[in-house]
């Protein structure tokens, strides 16, 4: 199945970097200029360090299957902001958007999940980035209302 | 008021073992740091070079359209510039590294002591008996012993996270460690075996957070030391998973910065 590449913000591509550097750099493998969207079925989620792992069947337009791999950040940087080991179960339709190896494989570096109710799964640093720009904002508010 | 008294003396006292005397401050789980600005860009280590230029940008009004991630990235940019500049001849030979040879990633082979105490996600600070407190990194699930009871280092080879001394300094716990075998640093440089760490841990003002100001010596590498700093945010309820499936990649590309 042929991805949907979409555009990124560079805020958005700092903060992807920046969570999947924990345990390697992301830059060797994953290409964060591009974007790719899959949609399949799970067949596992492995909530394991040092990144977490989940396999998705993927059916093409031609009806082949091609199991698709998504690594997300480490178990340690996902249970930070609520993720379990039920956050994604097997047999569960997930549309996953990630980043592309540089290889052409079958697999991603997460950036954003849509599940089948259409709630969404974002990563720990894309969640904490919503902090950060609203203390940007009080910096700001602050440095207006000095004399 | 006699009880109040009475708990002033108590608290005042020295408990047995050095390893104790002010480590309630800093003992337990401390986790990410906290969700700000300067938290975030040290979520891994930054220097004053980097908060300084961050905060200038964050405060200039002409930065208001600008997103954040560009102002970040122009701060690590004079920061880098600042390392490099620190950096020896020998040093420079390999620096940056690319990051398709990071052995961490094409070997699973765990961090050295230059990256490993840089780590994100928990570091769990406990004492072990009289003269020992460990430091437990969710990272890897690495674990160093900190000996406090002055026993000069003991012969033998180098080893990953090296050998490690401590003494407090008030309510602060320094660190010296040596024998520390040559290894890559989270800066992408090489260090030699030569190379020796003082951390100092201190637990801010408010209880919140947990500070490391780590300085770095080593002739080969270094042609002055290099301070770097790093924070944690106090979160007890962290618990430290196991790190038990770490897989190489199945291709990696050389040459891409991270």
């Amino acid at each position: 199945m042929r991805g949907r590449v979409l555009s990124l913000t560079l805020l958005a591509l700092v903060v992807s970097i920046r969570l999947a550097a924990a345990h390697h750099s992301f830059s060797a493998v994953y290409d964060s200029k591009r974007s790719v969207t899959v949609t399949g079925v799970v067949t596992q989620f492995r909530f394991v360090n040092p990144h977490a792992l989940l396999s998705l069947e993927v059916t093409d337009k031609d009806g082949k299957v091609v199991t698709w791999v998504v690594e997300f950040a480490g178990r340690l940087n996902l249970s930070e902001v609520g993720w379990t080991a039920d956050s994604i179960r097997s047999g569960e339709k997930l549309t996953v958007t990630g980043n592309p190896t540089h290889e052409p494989l079958p697999r991603l570096s997460f950036q954003r999940i849509v599940k089948a109710d259409g709630s969404e799964l974002r990563p720990a640093a894309a969640q904490r980035n919503d902090a950060l720009e609203e203390e940007r904002r009080e910096r700001a508010k602050r440095r207006t209302q000095q004399p | 008021m006699n009880r109040l008294l009475a708990l002033s003396i108590l608290l005042a006292l020295p408990s047995a073992g050095a390893a104790q005397a002010p480590l309630q401050t800093l003992e337990g789980m401390w986790s990410n740091p906290p969700t700000t600005i300067i938290g975030s860009a040290c979520a891994f280590y930054c220097t004053d070079v980097l908060i300084d230029r961050l905060n200038a940008l964050v405060d200039d009004p002409a930065n208001d359209r600008t997103p954040l991630g560009q102002l970040r990235a122009d701060a690590s940019a004079r920061e880098r510039a600042f390392i490099e500049s620190r950096l020896t001849a020998a040093a420079k030979e390999t620096y940056p590294l690319d990051p398709a040879d990071d052995p961490g990633l094409l070997r699973c082979e765990p961090w050295g002591l230059a990256r490993q105490m840089f780590a994100p996600h928990q570091i769990e600070i406990r004492g072990r008996g009289r003269d020992e407190i460990e430091l437990h990194y969710g990272e890897w699930d690495a674990r160093r012993i900190v000996h406090m009871d002055g026993r000069p280092r003991p012969a033998g080879p180098a080893s990953l996270l090296g050998y490690s001394v401590g003494r407090w300094e008030g309510a602060t716990l320094v660190v010296e460690t040596s024998g520390v075998a040559a290894n890559l640093t989270g800066w992408r440089s090489k260090h030699s075996e030569q190379v020796r760490v003082t951390e100092r841990f201190t637990r801010a003002a408010d209880g919140k957070t947990l500070n490391l100001v780590a300085t770095f010596a080593d002739p080969w590498s270094l042609r002055a030391p290099l301070v770097l700093k790093k924070i944690w945010a106090w979160s007890p309820t962290s618990q430290i998973a196991p790190y038990d499936a770490c897989e190489p990649p199945a291709s990696v590309k050389r040459g891409v910065a991270p």
